[in-house]
């Protein structure tokens, strides 16, 4: 078996310590900080988009906030505007109606005034109609003439009857 | 079967150029040629593929950042941050044994890990290494490490020699693993092709769609082999800075 055969087992062992402490050296002073420093460098850039992409977010989030509270302030106001102006609406018109109201009832009021006057008026014409009519009617029958006076009595103390 | 078909020769060390110093044979070999091979490669892939250094990394550039990341997460579970310090020294001890275990897979390439001597040799520093820094971060109460806790006293003498002997093979056991799994992977393998000629007419195809089977395996196993010899020295160092 080559394996146990000590003729080169020195020369195996002094080979593998050089070539070995030389890919020691090597990897340890130049290679593996390369790596390293690619490696730091990459996880550094992801922490900074990340960092930044977390800013943008916050950023995104403060100004849907601000737009939002601004929009709750606009939907306020305007409610209490929508609001003012109703109550003014309704007052406005329920002072407006009064007015007409009150100035119906004058008209009403006014007009049965006159309604009972041009009443009275034609009662008494009527009355003195129906005092010449009667008076004519009693002359044409009877040759009787009666005076006014006669003929009024009579009738007022008809209509009281009436009544 | 004769020597020079034999399966074990493969494994044989060829010198390149001697040289001899003081009366030692610090030749110059297949061996020793396959390890300078493996820096290169490791050393060259590492510098080449990170030379841009861009945040978007490249497929090579990927490869390289997989496997600093791959052990640095190895490293971390086991040791946690104490491990830190000690990234570089396993790392190269995973890139090393991981390619050369792969140079060995690709046919006449000689297999450096498969050399018990080779083995021992990373696992005697591995072994050294964690002792000194056991002493270094408990001192004398790193013999401590040897008296398992929770156990009746009069079990002591039986169980301290057992764990000081089970420390002790540590350095056996992780070299042996290694260098057992890739000889006997290798020799299977020149043992199935030697069938692939000599079975008459076609029936040497069969060794051979194994071989090819076994082949993927054997790349599994290269893989596996140098995960084991860096998770078992990850957790060597956690040893010796948590005794129990």
């Amino acid at each position: 078996m080559p394996q146990l055969n000590p003729e080169f087992f020195i020369s195996q062992l002094f080979w593998l310590t050089i070539f070995f402490t030389f890919l020691l050296v090597f990897l340890w002073k130049v290679s593996l900080p390369r790596i390293a420093t690619v490696i730091e460098k990459r996880q550094n850039k992801i922490d900074e988009n990340l960092s930044s992409a977390k800013e943008l977010q916050e950023e995104a989030h403060e100004i849907e906030k601000r737009i939002n509270d601004r929009l709750n302030v606009a939907k306020e106001e305007t409610n209490v505007k929508i609001k003012n102006t109703m109550s003014f609406l309704q007052e406005d018109a329920s002072s407006q109606l009064n007015l007409l109201d009150k100035e119906l009832e004058k008209k009403i009021s006014t007009s049965e005034k006159q309604i009972l006057i041009n009443r009275d008026n034609q009662m008494e014409k009527i009355n003195e109609e129906i005092v010449k009519i009667t008076k004519i009617t009693v002359s044409k029958l009877t040759d009787i003439n009666l005076s006014d006076s006669d003929i009024e009595k009579e009738i007022n103390s008809r209509k009281e009857a009436l009544n | 079967m004769a020597a020079k078909d034999s399966p074990l020769k493969q494994f044989e060390i060829s010198t390149i150029s001697n040289i001899e110093v003081a009366g030692y044979n610090l030749s110059f070999t297949n061996s020793s040629f396959a390890m300078l091979i493996t820096v290169l490669i490791i050393t060259l892939f590492l510098t080449l593929t990170v030379n841009t250094r861009s945040i978007i990394p490249s497929r090579m550039q990927l490869i390289s950042e997989l496997m600093y990341n791959f052990i640095a997460q190895l490293l971390s579970d086991t040791v946690g941050d104490n491990g830190k310090k000690y990234f570089p020294f396993v790392f190269s001890l995973f890139m090393f044994v991981l390619i050369g275990n792969m140079i060995g897979m690709i046919p006449y390439q000689f297999t450096f890990t498969s050399h018990i001597i080779v083995t021992f040799g990373l696992a005697a520093v591995v072994f050294i290494g964690v002792t000194i820094l056991g002493f270094l971060n408990h001192g004398i109460k790193f013999f401590s490490f040897f008296v398992i806790p929770g156990v009746p006293f009069y079990m002591h003498p039986l169980l301290i020699p057992i764990e000081v002997i089970s420390y002790l093979s540590r350095p056996i056991s992780l070299s042996v693993r290694l260098f057992a799994n890739m000889l006997a992977g290798h020799t299977l393998l020149k043992v199935f092709a030697g069938f692939v000629v000599t079975m008459p007419f076609f029936t040497g195809a069969f060794p051979l769609a194994f071989i090819v089977a076994l082949t993927g395996l054997e790349i599994l196993i290269a893989f596996l082999q140098a995960y084991v010899f860096a998770i078992l020295t990850c957790l060597y160092i956690n040893d010796a800075y948590h005794l129990h």
